[in-house]
């Protein structure tokens, strides 16, 4: 029985001295583009009306850059990424081909998130999504969720959880870039 | 003639097991209504952020948008049940409850069936081989003991 312990001792050793290794070497979990059948694919489509009034309908926004943001106003996450948001919708609106950014409202009522904005900021148009079926047609569990559209209407990126401006701003720059370049 | 009597009861019995068998699986006893439409759907689907409850029974928000989602494609009665989960799993990734009866995932419901006929053949082999090697057979001193009390059944005054 000695004799099988000091034989198993260093092999467990290996497995423990394994395991921190590869927790020292994960990547911690942060920004990120999350897969999704409907990357590289055309945008649902998106029909609903505007929190404060007026229609919205996401076929129409062809020729821009679109950013949804599915958005609570409970939600923790969502609340800290909002002075981002805002830095970021800024940032576009200085430039010529500026990005669009619209709330998603998620299982939440006009008078929360007119209170949120109204208090945190944020001029841009918020989307009633009353039951679900913006969501649903993205795919979004959990907010919050960013998802990125082309001008043509084809979905390009989609980030589970918090996002910052600069994170944004660059993949959508990049972006940008990559697709002005294939059409020259 | 009883031996080929209790084969042919094994093979009716058989032929009747398989019979019921896919007449359970492939019958269409479909829900009528649109609600019972739904609630069979719902419980096809696994809730995208509650551990292990079916879209019809959870309560979380994005179990109630899927609910919602799958009651507006049964109204608009463009797609069938297999169809509103193919939509949902594509959107959901994952959120299959009961693997579907195609394809390979087919195999998931048969090799159960197959494993339990398996299963019931082997027994029936083995327990007709415990009958055949418990048999008794008769060996000379055994015909002695019959011989001896035959006799004494005979003339049962012998020996008074």
């Amino acid at each position: 029985m000695p004799r099988l312990s000091r034989r198993l001792a260093p092999v467990v050793g290996l497995v423990l001295v394994a395991f921190f290794v590869v927790l020292a070497v994960s990547k911690p979990r942060g920004e990120a583009d999350v897969a999704s059948p409907l990357i590289g694919n055309p945008a649902p489509a998106v029909q609903s009306t505007l929190v404060g009034g007026g229609d919205f309908d996401l076929s129409r926004r062809k020729g821009s850059w679109v950013v949804l943001n599915f958005f609570n106003s409970t939600c923790v996450p969502c609340r800290n990424e909002h002075p981002e948001l805002v830095a970021f919708d800024e940032e576009q609106a200085g430039l010529d081909d500026g990005a669009e950014l619209f709330t998603v409202v998620n299982d939440d009522t006009d008078e929360a998130v007119s209170a949120f904005f109204a208090e945190k900021g944020g001029e841009w148009n918020k989307i009633r999504d009353p039951d679900g079926t913006i969501a649903v047609a993205f795919g979004v569990a959990k907010v919050p969720e960013t998802w990125v559209i082309d001008p043509s209407g084809f979905v390009r990126m989609r980030v589970a959880g918090e996002v910052t401006n600069s994170f944004l701003s660059g993949r959508i720059a990049a972006m940008r870039e990559m697709i002005d370049g294939a059409g020259s | 003639m009883n031996r080929l009597k209790g084969r042919l009861t094994w093979v009716a019995m058989a032929v009747l097991t398989v019979g019921l068998l896919a007449f359970g699986a492939t019958r269409s006893s479909g829900p009528s209504t649109q609600e019972e439409r739904i609630d069979a759907i719902s419980k096809r689907l696994a809730c995208p952020t509650c551990n292990g409850e079916s879209i019809y029974v959870s309560r979380a928000s994005a179990a109630e948008s899927i609910r919602n989602e799958i009651a507006r494609q049964v109204a608009a009665g463009q797609r069938g049940d297999n169809e509103i989960v193919a939509y949902i799993e594509s959107r959901f990734p994952g959120s299959l409850l009961l693997p579907p009866a195609e394809g390979v995932d087919s195999l998931v419901w048969v090799l159960p069936v197959v494993a339990l006929v398996c299963g019931f053949g082997g027994l029936v082999v083995v327990f007709r081989r415990w009958q055949r090697e418990g048999e008794a057979r008769a060996n000379p001193g055994d015909a002695d003991i019959v011989a001896a009390a035959l006799r004494e059944h005979d003339d049962p005054t012998d020996g008074l």
